[in-house]
């Protein structure tokens, strides 16, 4: 083969090109950290990635869902336990009242005492959380239950349906609550009606009037303790589907850094190599055409 | 011819030759690195003896010669538009995977954002500012659309720009080629002169078919005539036939003319070649690509929208102005004015009832709906689609060029290997002819003191 003084080059400087590029692009890597700049750099993983970047962005806005869902139940089972406090007291009081040696000026302190219980428990329905009424169902900008000028409790003002939210795919939790259902549930009057009703009747001292609203007011706390349950059962899931959409969101992240990542250890060393490959054709292209016969001439 | 003065005129051509035999070798040298050069070889003959026990005549200079493989040019003239092609079409993918971005940081990026938003508004129906954050991220992702589309169109045009310039040279070229075939005729019995001539048009060869896929015939005086697309006349002797340039509909794109004939679809080869096939093919799949994800963005989420009910109460009007079709939707994206004016038309509910979330979590979920390419994929699954296409064009055409660049750089080495210059050989040559040529002194000097001494003789 004959071989010529630019044909020496030729091979030379498609050498150099070559090596050079190989060690830019590793060089590229080790500083990036990244497998992967550009879709061509491997098309399957570019697409890949592209999912979970999507994955990780709807994870991230169920765990964000999630936390807010938590939030909004830490406060409904707060109020909850409050108003089981409130209808406690206000079956001590009732019973208190019914007594045989129970003055009329007992009774009527007894009576003034359900009055501000009623209002305490009127207090816990009209919590709000971001200002947004806990217990209107989906009316979130409606109180449930306002009090008029002569002191009566409006009926229920929210909707019958509640408000979800997604915590997971296909999986919703409830963050509201209507105060009706838990506030009078099959009754014919709601629990404000039902005290107020007591209020009279301690003050009357009609002891079968008493027995009624206690038994009133003991439904009202079973319906409490049955939604704050409920509360406790989705807390528990949003719990659970936190824990679930974590593990989620960790594996979509190991793959995506198995996607667009490199092995740091295999890039440096396949760097070295490449400087190795560079530094050789560089000398190789040095010594191209520096030894000819013109030299002994 | 003989005696002494026959041999003085032996010695004289015999220096002539050998000198000429070095000029051979210091023009080889000179032009080491010019492009498209072939080594000169020259060839020397005996010369007979004219009478009885003549033993001859010295040597004659016969031709000087080009080294050349025609065979190797012509399979360099076919490969080397095919190189060229794939070059083009891989330089301009480049700048579309620039385009289309990093995955997360591009449309899927603002999809996401968009969807956050409307996942944000179904945790929170009655709030004003993330209503209105769901109608900033709407706007966004309009704006990334466009700007996507804009880009996408700008590269093509940038495209066309270069199949413009191609044609430029094109039509440069082939005048170059013509007036080089008109100077055979000039050149004709100066072998140096028409072997420069053929190493000029084998030049413009080079840069010719890196540009159109071309054929080429040799003419008998050493002239080439050239034929491109399925031979279709560039260059006829002295002829040019020039490539012509119409701005064709809809988009005003370069077309092209070959005596009045159009012969875009003709020029399949060379980087014009691969610069159309990225214009009118792989581009506009792309764009089209692009408006079918914005259009079932615009009609999906509209349909969703539709059905609910906003902050007042009334029906949902349509999120994104509504598109007649896919064509263009990328550029005409768009949220309603209403919307955009007034957030808390956003219909978030089922019912009337501010706080309901029922529509807005319908529309949070069309993140996962299966929408795409007949329900089978989702938006993100068809920007990941879309992703992979521009990934895998681009790395076909960068793999296709690397095959092909290495079979041109083989057969560029063979060529150099034949025609190339090697100095070695030329300092080889050098002493030979300069060895011969002193020798060849020397007789000259013997027969001339020999005839100095016979003149000495006659007194």
């Amino acid at each position: 083969m004959r071989t010529t003084f630019n044909s020496s080059y030729m091979i030379s400087a498609a050498d150099l090109a070559r090596t050079s590029e190989d060690l830019a692009k590793r060089q590229a890597q080790v500083s990036s950290g990244r497998r992967i700049s550009k879709p061509s750099d491997d098309p399957s993983a570019s697409s890949g990635s592209v999912h979970e970047h999507a994955e990780m962005a709807a994870l991230d806005r169920y765990a964000q869902t999630a936390d807010t869902a938590t939030a909004r139940l830490s406060i409904v089972d707060s109020v909850l336990s409050d108003m089981l406090d409130q209808l406690t007291s206000a079956k001590t009081t009732i019973l208190n009242a019914r007594g045989s040696n129970v003055t009329a000026t007992q009774r009527g302190a007894l009576a003034d005492q359900l009055s501000g219980l009623r209002d305490a428990i009127l207090a816990d329905y009209g919590t709000s959380f971001n200002g947004n009424y806990l217990f209107s169902g989906e009316a979130a900008k409606t109180a449930p239950y306002t009090k008029n000028a002569n002191g009566t409790v409006s009926a229920y003002a929210g909707t019958a349906t509640t408000m979800a939210v997604d915590v997971d795919r296909n999986t919703a939790v409830t963050v509201s609550l209507s105060g009706d259902a838990v506030a009078r549930g099959t009754d014919t009057v709601d629990i404000f009606a039902a005290l107020d009703q007591a209020i009279t009747d301690v003050r009357a001292g009609n002891a079968a009037g008493m027995a009624d609203a206690g038994a009133a007011v003991e439904r009202a706390f079973g319906r409490a303790t049955s939604a704050q349950t409920g509360i406790g059962t989705a807390m528990n899931a949003v719990e659970i589907h936190q824990g679930r959409v974590a593990d989620l969101r960790r594996a979509s992240e190991g793959r995506a850094a198995g996607l667009e990542q490199v092995n740091m250890a295999e890039a440096i060393t396949k760097m070295s190599q490449a400087d190795t490959a560079y530094r050789a054709a560089l000398g190789a292209i040095g010594n191209t055409g520096r030894k000819s016969l013109m030299d002994y001439l | 011819m003989s005696g002494l003065f026959g041999s003085l005129s032996m010695a004289a051509r015999a220096l002539d030759a050998q000198r000429y035999g070095l000029d051979v070798a210091g023009q080889n040298i000179a032009n080491v690195n010019t492009p498209g050069y072939s080594r000169r070889q020259v060839t020397l003959s005996a010369l007979p003896p004219d009478e009885f026990l003549s033993p001859g005549n010295g040597v004659e200079i016969t031709g000087l010669r080009a080294t050349r493989d025609m065979r190797l040019e012509r399979r360099l003239q076919q490969e080397r538009p095919a190189e060229q092609r794939e070059l083009a079409i891989s330089q301009s993918l480049a700048i579309v995977e620039t385009i289309v971005g990093k995955p997360g940081e591009s449309i899927d990026a603002a999809l996401s954002t968009f969807f956050d938003s409307a996942g944000r508004l179904a945790a929170d129906p009655t709030s004003a500012t993330v209503r209105q954050e769901v109608a900033t991220q709407g706007a966004g992702l309009a704006s990334e659309f466009h700007d996507m589309a804009s880009r996408l169109a700008q590269a093509r045009r940038d495209t066309d720009a270069s199949v413009r310039d191609g044609v430029t040279q094109v039509n440069a070229l082939a005048q170059r080629i013509a007036k080089l075939n008109a100077s055979f005729g000039a050149a004709s019995g100066v072998e140096g002169a028409t072997e420069t001539l053929k190493d000029e048009i084998g030049v413009a060869l080079k840069s010719l078919s890196s540009l159109v896929n071309i054929s080429t015939i040799t003419r008998a005086d050493g002239g080439v005539d050239v034929t491109f697309g399925s031979g279709h006349p560039l260059v006829l002797d002295d002829n040019v036939y020039s490539l012509d340039l119409t701005s064709g509909p809809p988009n005003g794109f370069a077309r092209l003319q070959s005596a009045g004939t159009d012969v875009t679809s003709e020029v399949t080869g060379g980087s014009i070649g691969g610069f159309l096939q990225t214009r009118d093919v792989l581009m506009p799949g792309y764009a089209d690509k692009l408006d079918t994800l914005a259009y079932t963005v615009v009609t999906q989420v509209n349909a969703v929208h539709q059905t609910g009910y906003d902050m007042h109460g009334a029906t949902g009007a349509a999120f994104f102005t509504p598109l007649g079709s896919a064509a263009g939707a990328a550029s005409a994206i768009s949220i309603s004015a209403g919307i955009a004016a007034d957030p808390s038309t956003i219909a978030a509910g089922t019912t009337a009832t501010p706080g309901d979330n029922g529509v807005a979590r319908q529309f949070a979920n069309l993140r996962d709906a299966r929408v795409m390419t007949g329900g089978t994929a989702t938006f993100s699954d068809s920007w990941g689609t879309f992703v992979y296409q521009v990934g895998a064009d681009s790395r076909a055409a960068s793999d296709e060029h690397s095959s092909r660049a290495e079979i041109v750089s083989q057969m560029e080495l063979m060529r150099e290997q034949v025609s190339g210059v090697s100095l070695d050989e030329e300092a080889a040559n050098m002493m030979k002819f300069q060895r011969a040529y002193e020798a060849n002194a020397r007789f000259f000097q013997a027969i001339d003191n020999t005839l100095e001494a016979l003149m000495s003789l006659a007194g």
